[in-house]
């Protein structure tokens, strides 16, 4: 068989590949849509505050996991603890008022993910390693500020991170914002668009004068500012905090991430994939829910079709 | 002398027993002769740590030494304990094999996924981790589950020569077997091929698919082998418990040496890399300091480690130099 007929099958058996997992991701989404849709009480108002109370939390860490990895940094396993130890802040500083507690909580997430991004961005440090890093500093550190307590406010006025506006969770307009904020940085800031060109080579960014030290820099800082976010708006639900509220957010916050269809080696992804990853995520779990699986079973689901969907897109993105 | 010093941080090879030795030595001077540290239960209460998390940090360090990352061994402790629990009230040999051949089965699973359809093993353990998380609670039905045979419990904890236990000289043992394994058939060396070099080990006639495979069985074998030490020694299983093991794995291999980049590492580094967490954990809090420094030294190691590991630290520190010399110049 001559070569250019060899060829020629490759790239249509690669086409129809591709084509096959477009239909399964049509197919997908729409099994999920009538799944949840045929569901009774899936539209009613209960159960949609549920899911968007479900997708707040998790959804801004997801937010900020999505820069580390379209940076081409995998994942970070210290965004469940920066989560942690920024609501401990926030409920500290509680007595400065209640917005400066807020932006106490946001500048110290900020400079616990500035110095690992520094690391990984300027001395090409390995991520993973940096975050476990940052982690045990972040436990050791906290259990020695706090001897190992709860923290309880001191301060007035966390209406403003909880209760409703017009029937909807408050929690869903920051979560929201923080989707919107992070979108615009990505496709409309010289920075964002910086990011995904690092992520996806690192030397032609370089070569093309990207300075890509400073763009993981900035990715890593707008990961901790949204789990400051999301370490906020946990502190002001529960009205106190301990180093075990964030705990398990990093796995869930990567796993909406790869879901959302963002790539695990960096370089193609965005902010919207991720809030589609969650909002999956959070249907899946709501109607399980919805339909009486026990918990545990929805565990097991929820893991399968997570690790269903992350093949699928792999196969996809496969060169 | 501060240049051997400094040779034997970066020469990775002897960085790990390096980096105990300076340990033990540091908290020996901060004992001050009270002999806290150097006691025999303090030897005792390290050996049962390493017993823990030694298992694990093997089987991820092995996954490493690919240059893949196993996120599922902290799915795979928890899922070997509670199978074990179940279904060896009256024979614990029957259960432990079964909690073992779990691991194996979810590790070959992941690795056949990996390589048949070429995806990252990020990903694939991941969803793997929240899997296995996910039958755990199915098998367990989200209860704490508690093992009724206690002479096995008191038989793995039970010292031997007021040093080890059954359990930790188990760990010893697989440690041994690895060791042998990597340093004298070509399975070691196939291994580290693959890890080095993977295209060039695939050129040279190597099945690193196979390879993968492999590593990933024995990473979950590992994992499973500690999951089931741990819950028949303290006579219990819950899902939730066991799944914090994943952290102090990862710094454990790193700190043993096992190369991010893969190719370099080794089961004795491993477990000194094991030791050395253990020894600082047990040791401070054997003389009298607050319990959680030793999560603050660790994370300092570990950022020492990173920083000095890290491929472009020269180039950085070149230029630096390059430009404060031209500053002078001028």
């Amino acid at each position: 068989m001559s070569e250019i007929a060899l060829r020629s099958r490759f790239r249509s058996s690669r086409a129809w590949a591709r084509h096959l997992v477009l239909g399964i991701r049509i197919g997908g989404a729409t099994a999920i849509a009538v799944f949840a849709l045929s569901t009774p009480g899936f539209t009613s108002p209960i159960s949609i505050n549920a899911l968007l109370n479900a997708i707040s939390f998790i959804g801004c860490v997801a937010v900020g996991m999505t820069f580390i990895t379209l940076t081409g940094n995998i994942m970070s396993l210290c965004l469940g603890a920066t989560v942690s130890a920024s609501a401990l802040v926030f409920l500290a500083s509680l007595s400065f008022g209640i917005v400066p507690a807020f932006l106490i909580a946001i500048a110290f997430g900020v400079v616990i993910t500035a110095v690992q991004g520094a690391l990984v961005g300027f001395f090409r440090a390995n991520p993973i390693l940096v975050s476990i890093a940052g982690l045990s500093l972040l436990i050791g550190g906290a259990a020695l500020a706090t001897g190992g307590q709860r923290i309880y406010p001191g301060g007035e006025g966390l209406q403003i991170f909880k209760g409703r506006v017009a029937g909807i969770p408050v929690e869903a307009f920051y979560f929201f914002a923080t989707v919107l904020i992070g979108q615009l940085v990505l496709s409309w800031t010289r920075i964002g668009r910086e990011m995904t060109m690092v992520g996806s080579n690192p030397r032609a960014a370089a070569a093309a004068g990207v300075g890509t030290a400073m763009a993981v820099t900035v990715a890593y800082m707008i990961a901790g500012a949204c789990s400051a976010v999301a370490g906020v708006l946990l502190a002001a639900r529960y009205g106190s905090g301990d180093m075990e509220l964030g705990t398990g957010y990093d796995y869930t916050a990567i796993a909406a991430v790869l879901v959302g269809g963002t790539a695990i080696q960096g370089g193609s992804g965005s902010v919207i994939r991720t809030l589609i990853g969650v909002t999956i995520i959070a249907i899946i779990e709501v109607v399980l829910l919805l339909r009486g699986f026990s918990q545990q079973l929805q565990y097991l689901l929820t893991g399968i079709i997570v690790l269903a969907v992350i093949m699928l897109h792999t196969i996809g993105e496969r060169r | 002398m501060m240049n051997r010093a400094a040779n034997a941080l970066l020469n990775p090879t002897a960085r790990p027993f390096t980096i105990m030795a300076g340990a033990i030595v540091v908290l020996a001077l901060m004992d001050r002769g009270t002999g806290y540290f150097f006691s025999l239960g303090t030897v005792f209460s390290v050996m049962q740590l390493f017993a823990t998390i030694g298992l694990v940090a093997l089987g991820l360090g092995l996954s490493i030494l690919v240059r893949e990352f196993d996120l599922s061994v902290a799915g795979i402790v928890g899922l070997a304990g509670c199978i074990a629990v179940m279904t060896g009230v009256s024979s614990p040999w029957l259960g432990a094999a079964l909690g073992v051949g779990a691991g194996v089965v979810s590790g070959v699973v992941q690795g056949l996924i990996m390589t048949r359809l070429g995806l990252s093993s990020v990903g694939v353990t991941l969803g793997g981790l929240l899997t296995l998380q996910g039958i755990t609670y199915v098998l367990t039905e989200n209860k704490t589950l508690s093992y009724p045979n206690m002479a096995v419990a008191l038989g793995l904890n039970e010292p031997i020569a007021s040093l080890l236990s059954v359990r930790s000289v188990a760990a010893l043992a697989v440690f041994v077997l690895a060791a042998m394994v990597m340093t004298y058939t070509h399975i070691g060396r196939d291994v580290i091929a693959t890890g080095s070099d993977r295209r060039a080990a695939r050129v040279a006639g190597l099945n690193t698919n196979r390879v993968i495979i492999g590593v990933f069985a024995a990473s979950g074998a590992s994992a499973a082998l500690a999951g089931v030490l741990l819950s028949y020694s303290l006579g219990a299983a819950s899902p939730i418990a066991l799944a914090d093991v994943l952290a102090p794995a990862a710094a454990a291999a790193i700190v043993g040496g096992v190369s991010v980049v893969g190719g370099r590492g080794s089961p004795m580094g491993i477990a000194a890399g094991v030791l050395t967490l253990c020894i600082l954990r047990s040791g401070l809090s054997a003389i009298g300091v607050e319990p959680h420094v030793h999560d603050i030294v660790t994370g300092m190691i570990l950022i020492v480690i990173a920083f000095l590991d890290a491929p472009d630290l020269a180039r950085r520190i070149t230029a630096w130099r390059l430009d404060r010399a031209e500053r002078e110049v001028s």
